[in-house]
C-alpha cells in the first residue's frame, strides 16, 4: 500500500496547486520585498541599490513616522490583551455557565466579526461626527454638552476613538474561540472541582482558564499580530490622521508607496511587519510554554 | 460658428491622412471624469462631437473612435502610475497633472513628445499656458483648464459682522474676521483632513508676502524657504489659527463638508480652487469671489495668484496610431477648455474666442482678476515631485495642528526637501 | 471536528439556579448592554438609510424613519452602483472559494494521506501562511500584476486571495480529513483504485462538511478584504463591496441617506445568512482557530 501510494510524481501534483499558490503569492513576493528594500525605487526610473538605508531613514527621518506608528500599533495590540481578551473570556465564561438565551447573547455578540470593516468604519464615522453623530447628540441630550469632542479630529482623544470600533469588533470573535473552550472542558473536571468545593470564581480559575489555555494563546496570538497589522478601520476612520496622530505601520506604508512613489521604502516597511509578526508570534508561544511548566 | 469650422476643419484633416482605413480605430481615453467630477460634461461634450462629427463627416465607419474609461481622482493616481511602471497596458491618451507629476513619466520615457501637433495652435496657446508640461523646451502635455486659488466670500454674513463690503487690504481683512468671530461666525472655513485645503490658505499667504516669483525659488530650490518672508506669512498662518479664524470642527471635516458650510452659509469665506465657481455663483448674488489682499507690497501685488495650467491631457509613446493620437488630444484639450470655461468648471487654458455670455458671474470675475495677473505660481503639491510635495504638505498640517512654529516650518523645509 | 463534537456533547455543565441576586442581576445588565452596543450600529444603519438629511441631522436622530425615503436606495443602486459592486464581490468569492478548496483539499490529502518523507515539514510550511501579513507581498504583487496586465480583472484578486486563504483551508481540511477512516482508502485501494480514485471517491465524497467551514471562512475573508482591492482593482468594473462602499463616502460626504442605504445593501445579505446559518459559520471561526 505505502509503496504504491507513494508515488512520488502523484505526491508533487497533489501538492501542485497549493505549492504554487503559495509560493507565487506568499514566499516570493517576500524574498522581492526584502530585495525592494534595499533600493531606492519610484516605480519608474531603474532601482538603485542603496544597501541598508531604507532601513536607517525609517527609524531616522522625521516625515515618515514610523517609530510613531509602531508605538500605536502596539498601544493597540497592548489595549487588545488587557481589555479586549479578558472581557471577551469573562463574556465567554458567563455565556458558557448555560444562563438563559445563551444562543441569542452568542450570536449577537459575533455579529461584528460578519460586517465588513468598512461598513463598521463608516457607521462609526457617522457615529463620531462632531455636528450630527450619535454619541455627541446623546451627550448633548443628556445634557454633557462639555463631554462632547471631535473625537477623530482631535489628535489627543483620536487614537483612543479609532480603538474602540476596533475592540469592540473582535470581542465577539475572541468570545466565541474561548466559548467553544470552555464548553470542550470535560464534565468529569468541573464535577470533580465541585465536589472539593470550589465557587464559581475558583472553579474558572483553577480548572477552567488553565483547561482553555491553547485557546487564550491563539488569542493573544491573533490579537497581537492582528493589532500589528491593522489596517482596514483605521484607513477608513482617519487615514492616519489628523497630523499621524493614528498612524499605524500599514496606514504609513501604503502612503509611502502611493503618495510618495517610494516603492523601496514601502517594501521596507512590509518587510519589518513580517519580521514583527513573527517575532511576537514566537515570543508567545514560549511565554505560553514557559507557564506550562510552571 | 466659427468653432465648428475650426473642428469640421480639423476633422477632415484628420480623416484624410487615414482614409485608408476600413474600420474606426479605437483610441482609448483615461481620465478623472466620473459622474461626480465638475469638469465631466465638459469631456463628455468633446467626445460626443468627436465621435459624432466624424460619421458626419466620412459618412462610414473609416476613422476614429474614442472611448473613455473614466477612474476616480485618488484610485486614477495609484492606477496611472501602476500602468506607466509597468509600461504596459497604457491608453493612448491620458488626462495628468502637470509639472512633477507628467514630469516623471516623461522622465521614464513614456510619454508623446506633442510638438507638431501643438504647432498649428500656437496662437491660441500662450507660453503661459504651455510652460507647466514643458520640459526641455518640448511640449508633452495639452493644458485644458486653469485654476487659481480664489477667496470665495459670503457678503450676507459680512453684513452681519457690520461689514458692507469686502475687506480690501490685509488690515481690513484682519479687522473683518476679528468682527466676524466676535459675531459668531466663523470666517474661514478649512478642511482639517484633507492637507492640500490646508495648502489653499498658506500658499496665498506666501504669494502675497514673498511674491509668486519668490514661492516658484523656494519650490525649485534656488532660495531658501528659512527666510524672513516665508516666516511672516506663516506667523500669520498660525496667528489666524489661534484667533480662531477657522472652522474649531475644522481637524475633523473633509473638504466637501467645507464647501457645503459655505454655501449654506456657514463661514464667511471660503478659500479653495477656482473651479467651485459655478456652484458659489449658483447660490446667489451676495456670493462673491475677491483677491486675496496684499501683505508686502514690495514683493507682491493683489492679482498675484497660486493656481495655473494643471488639468493636461498627454498622449503615451506606445500609442496605436501617435500622430493621430496626437491631434486628437490637442482638439479635445481645445474644446473641453472651451466646454469648462463655460460651465464654470474651470478657466479657459485656451484662448478665448467664442461668446462667453452664459457664463457664470464669478467665473468671469476671477477671469478678469487672472487677466489682469502679474505673477503666478502652481499649487504646490504639484509643482513639487510626489515625494517631496507630501513631505510639504505634511509641514503645512503640522503647523496647523499647532506642532511646529513659522521658523521650525521654514528651517525643517529647507532640512527635509534638500 | 472533535472540537464541535464536544461543543455538543458537553451540553450544560450546570444548570443555573432560579434565585435572583444582585451579582445575577448585574451580569445579565451588562450582558443586555453589551448586546444592545452590538446591535446599534446596525439598527441605526437600517433607520438612516431611509432618511433625509433633515431627518439624520436633528429632526429625528436614533427613531424610525418618519417618512421612509426608499428613494436613497434607488440613488445608491444607480449612482452607486452598488448592484455591480456585488456582483463583481460575489464573482471574486465564490472563484477563490473554489480555487481554496480545491488546492487545500488536495495538499491536505498529499500531506496526511500519502506516506513520504518532509510531509510533516511541508505542513508547518504552509502554516507560515497563518502570520504572514498580506502586506508582505503588496508591493511585489503589484508590480508583477501590472507586467502581465492582470490589475484590474478579477483574477488580480481571486489569486492572492486564495493563496492567503490557503493557510487556513490546509489546517480545516486535515482536521476534517483525519476523521475519515483509513479502511475506506483501503478497501478503495483493494478495488483497484489509484491514488487520484481514492481521493475522488473516497475523500471528496466525505469533505462535504468542510467545503462549507472552508467556504464560509474563505467568503468572509475576501468579501470584506479592502486593501488589495483598493490598490489592485481601481476600474469601476471590477470594484468590489468595500471599494465601492469606501468610493461612494468620498462622493456623498454629505448626504448620509444614500449611504446608508450602501452600507445597508453590502450587510444585509451575510446577515441573513447568519440569521439562517449561525451556529454553522461559528463553527467554522471555531475549527479554523483551534486548531492552529
Amino acid at each position: 500500500m505505502k509503496k504504491t501510494l507513494g508515488y512520488k510524481v502523484n505526491i508533487f501534483l497533489f501538492l501542485l496547486p497549493a505549492l504554487f499558490l503559495f509560493v507565487a503569492v506568499l514566499i516570493a513576493p517576500i524574498a522581492m520585498s526584502f530585495y525592494y528594500s534595499l533600493q531606492n525605487w519610484n516605480g519608474l526610473k531603474t532601482p538603485e541599490f542603496i544597501g541598508f538605508q531604507n532601513y536607517v531613514e525609517l527609524f531616522t527621518s522625521g516625515s515618515i513616522k514610523f517609530t510613531w506608528a509602531l508605538k500605536n500599533a502596539l498601544l493597540l495590540a497592548l489595549f487588545s490583551t488587557i481589555i479586549q481578551l479578558p472581557f471577551a473570556l469573562w463574556l465567554a465564561l458567563k455565556l458558557a455557565k448555560g444562563i438563559r438565551g445563551e444562543r441569542a447573547f452568542l450570536s449577537i455578540y459575533f455579529m461584528p466579526v460578519l460586517i465588513s470593516t468598512v461598513v463598521i468604519g463608516q457607521l462609526w464615522l457617522k457615529i463620531y461626527n462632531p455636528d450630527y453623530g450619535v454619541l455627541n447628540v446623546a451627550l448633548r441630550a443628556l445634557g454633557l454638552e462639555s463631554w462632547c469632542q471631535i473625537w477623530l479630529g482631535d489628535r489627543k482623544i483620536a487614537l483612543g476613538a479609532a480603538f474602540v470600533p476596533i475592540l469592540w469588533q473582535y470581542v465577539g470573535y475572541h468570545m466565541l474561540l474561548m466559548y467553544a473552550g470552555v464548553k470542550g472542558v470535560p464534565p468529569e473536571l468541573r464535577e470533580a472541582g465541585m465536589l472539593d468545593g470550589c465557587t464559581d470564581g475558583q472553579l474558572n480559575r483553577y480548572i477552567v482558564i488553565p483547561y482553555i489555555k491553547p485557546i487564550l494563546r491563539v488569542s493573544v496570538i491573533f490579537a497581537v499580530t492582528g493589532s500589528l497589522k491593522s489596517f482596514d478601520l483605521i484607513y477608513v476612520l482617519t487615514n492616519g490622521g489628523p497630523v499621524h496622530a493614528t498612524e499605524v505601520p500599514s496606514t504609513l506604508m501604503i502612503s509611502l508607496l502611493f503618495k510618495r512613489n517610494r516603492y523601496g521604502m514601502g517594501s521596507t516597511i512590509a518587510v519589518m511587519l513580517i519580521l514583527l509578526c513573527f517575532f511576537f508570534a514566537i515570543v508567545i508561544n514560549a511565554v505560553f510554554r514557559k507557564e506550562k511548566v510552571v | 460658428m466659427k468653432k465648428v469650422v475650426a473642428l469640421v476643419l480639423t476633422l477632415a484633416l484628420l480623416l484624410a491622412a487615414c482614409s485608408a482605413l476600413a474600420e474606426k480605430t479605437q483610441l482609448t481615453l483615461w481620465s478623472i471624469a466620473v459622474d461626480s467630477d465638475a469638469n465631466t460634461p465638459a469631456y463628455e461634450k468633446a467626445i460626443d462631437d468627436f465621435n459624432r462629427f466624424t460619421n458626419v463627416v466620412s459618412g462610414d465607419d473609416a476613422g476614429y473612435e474614442v472611448v473613455m474609461e473614466a477612474t476616480q481622482n485618488e484610485d486614477y493616481k495609484t492606477k496611472i502610475k501602476a500602468a506607466m511602471s509597468a509600461g504596459e497596458g497604457l491608453p493612448d491618451i491620458f488626462f495628468t497633472w502637470s509639472m512633477s507629476f507628467l514630469g516623471d513619466f516623461v522622465e521614464a520615457g513614456r510619454v508623446l513628445c506633442l510638438d507638431d501637433a501643438i504647432a498649428p495652435y500656437m496662437s491660441e496657446l500662450s507660453d503661459t499656458m504651455l510652460a507647466n508640461t514643458t520640459y526641455d523646451g518640448k511640449h508633452y502635455g495639452v493644458p485644458m483648464t486653469m485654476n487659481v486659488v480664489t477667496l470665495f466670500a459670503n457678503l450676507d454674513l459680512l453684513k452681519k459682522a457690520g461689514w458692507d463690503k469686502a475687506p480690501e487690504n490685509f488690515d481690513e481683512l484682519v479687522k473683518c474676521c476679528d468682527d466676524l468671530v466676535a459675531a459668531g461666525i466663523v470666517p474661514f472655513g478649512v478642511a482639517g483632513k484633507e492637507a492640500w485645503c490646508l495648502s489653499e490658505y498658506t500658499e496665498p499667504l506666501l504669494v502675497k508676502t514673498i511674491g509668486a516669483d519668490g514661492l516658484k525659488a523656494c519650490y525649485t530650490g534656488e532660495a531658501d524657504w528659512n527666510q524672513e518672508g516665508v516666516i511672516k506669512a506663516m506667523t500669520i498662518f498660525t496667528d489666524f489659527i489661534q484667533k480662531n479664524y477657522f472652522d474649531p470642527n475644522a481637524s475633523a471635516l473633509g473638504n466637501e463638508e467645507v464647501k457645503q458650510n459655505f454655501l449654506a452659509g456657514k463661514t464667511a469665506f471660503y478659500q479653495n480652487g477656482s473651479w467651485n465657481c459655478g456652484e458659489v455663483a449658483a447660490k446667489g448674488e451676495n456670493f462673491v469671489a475677491i483677491p486675496f489682499p496684499v501683505i508686502d507690497e514690495t514683493k507682491s501685488s493683489l492679482y498675484q495668484f497660486v493656481g495655473g495650467p494643471n488639468d493636461t491631457l498627454a498622449v503615451t509613446a506606445t500609442a496605436k496610431d501617435p500622430e493621430a493620437a496626437a491631434k486628437i488630444a490637442v482638439l479635445f484639450g481645445r474644446i473641453i477648455s472651451r466646454e469648462g470655461n463655460l460651465i464654470g468648471s474651470g478657466l479657459p487654458a485656451w484662448a478665448v474666442n467664442y461668446k462667453t455670455n452664459t457664463v457664470n458671474r464669478v467665473s468671469k470675475s476671477v477671469a478678469e482678476m487672472v487677466a489682469k495677473s502679474d505673477g503666478m505660481v502652481l499649487f504646490g503639491d504639484n509643482f513639487l515631485s510626489a515625494d517631496a510635495a507630501n513631505t510639504y504638505l505634511e509641514f503645512i498640517t503640522q503647523l496647523f495642528a499647532g506642532d511646529i512654529t513659522a521658523e521650525e516650518f521654514a528651517q525643517g523645509l529647507d532640512a527635509e526637501l534638500k | 471536528m472533535s472540537t464541535i463534537s464536544e461543543t455538543k456533547q458537553v451540553g450544560r455543565a450546570r444548570t443555573a439556579g432560579n434565585k435572583i441576586t444582585p451579582s445575577k442581576v448585574l451580569i445579565y445588565f451588562i450582558l443586555i448592554l453589551w448586546a444592545l452596543i452590538c446591535l446599534f450600529p446596525v439598527y441605526w444603519m437600517l433607520t438612516f438609510s431611509l432618511k433625509d438629511n433633515a431627518e439624520i441631522f436633528g429632526a429625528n436622530v436614533i427613531g424610525l424613519p418618519n417618512n421612509w425615503l426608499w428613494s436613497n436606495y434607488t440613488e445608491a443602486l444607480k449612482t452607486g452602483r452598488m448592484d455591480l459592486y456585488f456582483l463583481n464581490s460575489f464573482i471574486v468569492a465564490v472563484a477563490t472559494i473554489l480555487i481554496t478548496l480545491i488546492a487545500s483539499a488536495m495538499a491536505t490529502y498529499a500531506m496526511t494521506r500519502l506516506v513520504w518523507k518532509g510531509r510533516e515539514t511541508m505542513n508547518k510550511f504552509f502554516m507560515l501562511g497563518l502570520t504572514i501579513p498580506i502586506h508582505a507581498a503588496i508591493v511585489p504583487l503589484y508590480v508583477v500584476l501590472g507586467k502581465t496586465h492582470l490589475l484590474n480583472s478579477y483574477t488580480a484578486l481571486v489569486i492572492p486571495y486564495s493563496a492567503f486563504s490557503l493557510a487556513m483551508g490546509i489546517l480545516i481540511c486535515t482536521g476534517f480529513m483525519g476523521d475519515i477512516p483509513y479502511d475506506l482508502d483501503e478497501a478503495a485501494f483493494l478495488d483497484g483504485c489509484g491514488v487520484w480514485g481514492i481521493f475522488g471517491r473516497v475523500i471528496v465524497p466525505l469533505m462535504v462538511p468542510a467545503v462549507a467551514t472552508v467556504g464560509i471562512y474563505t467568503f468572509l475573508q475576501c468579501w470584506n478584504e479592502l486593501m488589495f482591492a483598493t490598490i489592485f482593482n481601481s476600474k469601476e468594473a471590477y470594484k468590489t463591496l468595500p471599494v465601492g462602499v469606501q468610493g461612494l463616502f468620498g462622493q456623498y460626504q454629505t448626504k448620509w441617506g444614500p449611504v446608508g442605504a450602501a452600507l445597508t445593501i453590502a450587510t444585509v445579505p451575510t446577515l441573513l445568512v447568519y440569521v439562517f446559518l449561525s451556529k454553522r459559520i461559528q463553527d467554522s471561526f471555531i475549527a479554523g482557530a483551534v486548531k492552529g
